[in-house]
């Protein structure tokens, strides 16, 4: 039993997810395409290479913004699951299969979303053709990033759901959002040791986006000529990371607890 | 072997206490609760334990000590029991979706006809809310559907808790004809003692304090007295912060029929 076309409504469906993850980010990508473009040299390349990194950049942004709107929808819901992994035929398996999937074409509607956004604006700015070079791969990996976030979040707010009570809720669901701007921002301006860079999922997914967007492999600061980063093993690192959250998130959905929504408030 | 098609027959609650984190007293002290494919009404005031006792059935708290079974099994280890049904609205939030695609998704995760519920709706004249969200919906619009969200769908144990609450009188009395007519067993919790009347035939507990007395009968509600002390006829006891009652038959301090409320009832003998 799954509620794959449901979850997916009900994510594309929501107004709010809109707003955040997609028009702000748009006025995000307009800032970095008419207002902190105007060092930018002429040259193609770089070009490319600036529009390639802001938009590998703000789709983390953007799916980072679905991992609020999940661990939110959790924490409204524990009851629910509760209740329907004992008294209807909801497995916590096929919960995770739909957020798993509703959470792939979320990534994949954003991602290409954002991509006609930021070809639309650099071009206009830039009066060069900046279409990507592998859009296939793009979409694969937009895909993984949806379901990287998905997990990440269920896995954060089912610690604190089943652990920790409704009181850090409201803060966890941010947590992949500051790890984006410091992991993924800080790649855009310092060499980080290679290591961090498999290392971590958010350098990953940039990294991957970045040379499906440019063609180019990406480097250790995104869009410049720093070392190469090797694909296969940005690949293999997200797929180690989406396997072990997608574990214990499924561990921590068979032990959800049923929580009351008044323990959440702050104040 | 699929745990959805057991008919579910006995709900057996044993000596249950829940006890909240930083409560002072108890939600619920030493509850014995045993139903049989019957119906019954549990009346109490606000805050007596009776939605604790219907959330506790439903694992959604766990308790402090006791045991609860449904046809012998410990309800944290029943899964996919189909069957078993309420209209607790929070478990209704697995998925914000307007109320025509929540009982969709409600009526593939019960194994239900979607029609049976949707018929349920028109016949409550719903139609409007089918594509509002549940929570742009009136109190007592909630209430219905989840309401019907719970009798729908061929269920075998019902627990309702509050069933009637901001529900104008012409839709109340279906509800109540519902309820009766429903082939299951049912718990159906309220605050509102004028209300047993309708239920005559129903098993009847009072619930004061966390303190669950009973089954009486509903029909029996004319002979029903509450009495302070423990008179040695008396048909059940409790001891409360305000003093021991007991229930008797036939002769007592009040009659249970001439309040509106449990708390009333016991003010009127402290």
């Amino acid at each position: 039993m799954n509620l794959v076309r449901s979850y997916t409504k009900a994510m594309l469906t929501n107004p709010s997810l809109w707003f955040w993850a997609v028009a702000f980010m748009a006025f995000w990508l307009a800032i970095g395409a008419f207002v902190e473009s105007q060092g930018v040299g002429q040259g193609r390349s770089t070009i490319l290479a600036y529009t390639t990194s802001w938009y590998a950049i703000i789709v983390l942004f953007s799916l980072s913004m679905l991992s609020v709107a999940i661990s939110n929808s959790m924490t409204y819901g524990t009851s629910a699951l509760v209740y329907a992994f004992r008294f209807t035929r909801l497995r916590p398996e096929g919960y995770l299969g739909s957020l798993v999937g509703g959470s792939a074409m979320l990534g994949g509607v954003l991602s290409f979303v954002l991509l006609g956004a930021t070809t639309g604006m650099f071009e206009a700015r830039f009066r060069v053709p900046l279409w990507p070079a592998d859009p296939v791969g793009l979409v694969a990996v937009s895909l993984l990033a949806g379901v990287f976030f998905m997990t990440l979040s269920v896995t954060l707010v089912l610690i604190v759901i089943n652990y920790l009570g409704l009181r850090s809720s409201s803060f966890v669901g941010f947590v992949p959002l500051l790890l984006t701007f410091t992991l993924g921002e800080a790649q855009l301006y310092v060499a980080l040791p290679r290591w961090l860079i498999y290392a971590s999922p958010f350098n990953d997914l940039a990294s991957l986006l970045y040379q499906g967007f440019s063609g180019e492999p990406a480097t250790l600061v995104l869009g410049s000529s720093s070392a190469v980063l090797d694909w296969v093993w940005l690949l293999t690192a997200i797929a180690l990371w989406i396997g072990t959250l997608t574990a214990s998130s499924l561990l921590l959905l068979r032990r959800v607890r049923a929580r009351q929504l008044e323990e959440g408030r702050q104040i | 072997m699929d745990p959805g098609r057991h008919p579910v027959a006995v709900l057996d609650v044993r000596g249950l206490e829940v006890r909240f984190p930083g409560a002072g007293a108890p939600a619920l002290r030493g509850v014995d609760l045993h139903l049989n494919r019957e119906k019954m009404v549990v009346v109490g005031s606000n805050g007596s334990g009776k939605t604790t006792l219907l959330r506790s059935v439903l694992g959604l708290v766990l308790p402090t000590s006791g045991s609860i079974t449904l046809d012998g099994r410990d309800v944290g280890a029943l899964r996919g029991a189909t069957r078993v049904s309420t209209n607790l609205a929070e478990v209704y939030r697995l998925i914000s979706l307007p109320v025509r695609d929540l009982a969709a998704v409600v009526a593939r995760l019960k194994g239900g006809d979607l029609r049976e519920l949707l018929a349920r709706l028109h016949e409550f004249e719903l139609d409007e809310v089918l594509g509002k969200r549940l929570f742009k919906l009136s109190t007592g619009q909630q209430k219905i559907v989840g309401d019907l969200f719970a009798v729908s769908f061929h269920p075998e144990l019902v627990l309702l808790d509050e069933p009637f609450d901001n529900v104008d009188f012409s839709r109340r009395r279906r509800l109540v004809r519902l309820f009766q007519e429903l082939p299951a067993a049912i718990v159906l919790n309220t605050h509102e003692l004028e209300l047993l009347r309708s239920f005559s035939g129903w098993s009847l507990s009072l619930l004061f304090e966390g303190h669950l007395l009973g089954p009486f009968s509903a029909s029996d509600l004319d002979r029903l007295f509450l009495t302070r002390g423990a008179p040695p006829d008396a048909l059940a006891s409790m001891e409360t912060s305000l003093g021991t009652f007991s229930v008797t038959r036939d002769a007592g301090d009040r009659p249970v029929k001439s309040a509106t409320s449990l708390n009333a009832l016991v003010e009127a003998l402290t």
